[in-house]
């Protein structure tokens, strides 16, 4: 399993390969559970691990993979639709075990970016300062991880030119479920005071709605 | 009803619209199943849309849901029957081959292309409408998703119309050819055929006219489109307002969504 890993991250033609594909579809997303629910697990220690906090510690560890993977899902269907009708059909196996190795990609990146996030939780209390560095975490994994679809995309671009139009369509469509599913399951840290739940009561709110109030209140002082 | 969505598959990947296929003036799939289809992927759509409004009312809304999954194929069809008859007339101006049918198959196919693309975006709005209470964030949501298939739906449109202007001209050019070969042998003698000068242009002057013809005639399908939306509302369903069928005949589609955009940031 770290040999596959090693490959993902070497953007080695292993996970785009042809052979073998539903076993290497399967290993992909195991690769996403494992290191998801490792990172979650980290993320959600902030309140401690003992007694009641513990439960957050699972709920961050299911989370994390069922956030990658659920946004995963919800943009296939118009990603697929897309690329048919700019005819690339013929590339899309490849590209879906591109996208899916980028995914497994992230999660083994925030993985080597756990104990970073436990250094800070043991450094400082502040529950605002770690939403703010998981942030900056899962910001920078993502970033990092730009630079291995791109690799992987490498050979499909240089066929077609127009597969890197639709790679960034597809970040467009990514970023704008995956920010909102974020939002829906929060909460991944846990607020020491509030006690322990898998998903927030008032959790159900729209971010991109909050974030245009936030800046309007910014604005309107 | 695997083989109807085929044929959209076919249609999506470009397969019906290849050149040799329309110099043939042919665009032969056929649209009555391609049709079948196209209500289906609309209906799946209307529940989507419709989804906020049920679950913000708790389950009372299941009108509103309804309503939507047959009001959606609806808009389709309908602005279909606005904007066809300009159409034909426009493509006959221009001189196109196609004929009725093929000219309302091709209509019929951009549309098989907006609801693929729609239906396909479908996921991502009940994703929205389970976790947002926004109606205003709905209604932009919706709008940005059509907006999107519509552009693609008209983009397939508008290439298919140039690749007919580009088959006719070849076809003008051939037989321009064809002729200048027949007045070199006897018997065309009789056939004025006039010589082409090194600057004549051949062919290209149509062939621009022909395209700004359709790109005007798009942008009329996407404001006919827009504001039949408006006259089919509400498909989403304010969750404080009573079900209506039809909502009274005010206002229009654009000061909507400039309006739905001030809500957004006020509410």
């Amino acid at each position: 399993m770290l040999l596959q890993a090693g490959y993902v991250l070497r953007a080695r033609p292993w996970a785009v390969e042809d052979d073998h594909t539903a076993k290497k579809l399967l290993q992909l997303g195991l690769l996403i559970a494992v290191f998801g629910i490792l990172y979650g697990a980290v993320m959600g220690s902030f309140g401690g691990v003992f007694g009641e906090r513990f439960w957050q510690v699972v709920f961050s560890a299911v989370k994390v993979p069922f956030l990658l993977i659920g946004t995963f899902a919800l943009s296939l269907p118009s990603f697929f639709v897309v690329n048919t009708l700019f005819g690339l059909r013929s590339d899309f196996s490849y590209s879906f075990r591109a996208l899916l190795a980028t995914q497994a990609g992230l999660t083994i990146v925030l993985a080597s970016f756990a104990p970073f996030t436990v250094l800070w939780y043991v450094s400082f209390s502040n529950y605002r300062g770690a939403i703010l560095f998981n942030t900056v975490m899962f910001g920078s994994a993502s970033i990092t991880v730009q630079w291995l679809l791109r690799r992987f995309y490498e050979p499909l671009i240089r066929r077609n030119r127009r597969h890197r139009t639709l790679m960034r369509a597809w970040l467009v469509i990514y970023a704008f479920v995956g920010i909102q599913m974020a939002w829906v399951l929060r909460p991944f840290i846990g607020y020491p005071d509030a006690p322990t739940q898998f998903f927030r009561q008032d959790a159900w709110g729209n971010a991109y709605v909050r974030l245009a109030d936030m800046i309007l209140s910014l604005i309107g002082g | 009803m695997l083989k109807w969505f085929k044929q959209l598959d076919k249609i999506l990947r470009g397969d019906a619209t290849r050149i040799p296929l329309l110099a043939e003036g042919r665009f032969t799939t056929p649209v009555a199943g391609l049709s079948v289809a196209i209500v289906l992927l609309g209906v799946l759509y209307g529940l989507c849309a419709g989804t906020f409004a049920m679950i913000r009312t708790g389950g009372q809304a299941y009108m509103q849901m309804i309503a939507s999954a047959i009001k959606l194929p609806m808009l389709f069809f309908l602005t279909l029957a606005v904007t066809f008859p300009s159409l034909y007339v426009f493509n006959a101006l221009i001189g196109t081959r196609l004929s009725v049918i093929s000219a309302l198959r091709l209509l019929i196919a951009a549309l098989g292309v907006m609801l693929a693309v729609l239906a396909s975006l479908g996921p991502i709005v009940v994703f929205f409408a389970l976790s947002t209470k926004s109606y205003p964030f709905m209604v932009l949501l919706n709008v940005g998703t059509s907006t999107v298939a519509g552009v693609l739906g008209l983009g397939f449109l508008l290439r298919t119309l140039d690749r007919l202007v580009i088959v006719q001209e070849d076809i003008e050019i051939s037989n321009f050819e064809a002729g200048l070969k027949n007045s070199k042998g006897e018997e065309a003698k009789d056939k004025k055929i006039e010589p082409t000068g090194a600057l004549d242009r051949m062919g290209k002057v149509t062939t621009r006219k022909a395209k700004s013809v359709f790109r005007v005639w798009t942008i009329v399908f996407a404001l006919v489109g827009a504001q039949m939306s408006w006259v089919l509302r509400p498909f989403i369903g304010c969750p404080t307002a009573p079900f209506e069928w039809f909502r009274e005949r005010d206002s229009n589609f654009f000061i909507a969504v400039l309006q739905a955009l001030a809500n957004l940031f006020s509410s």
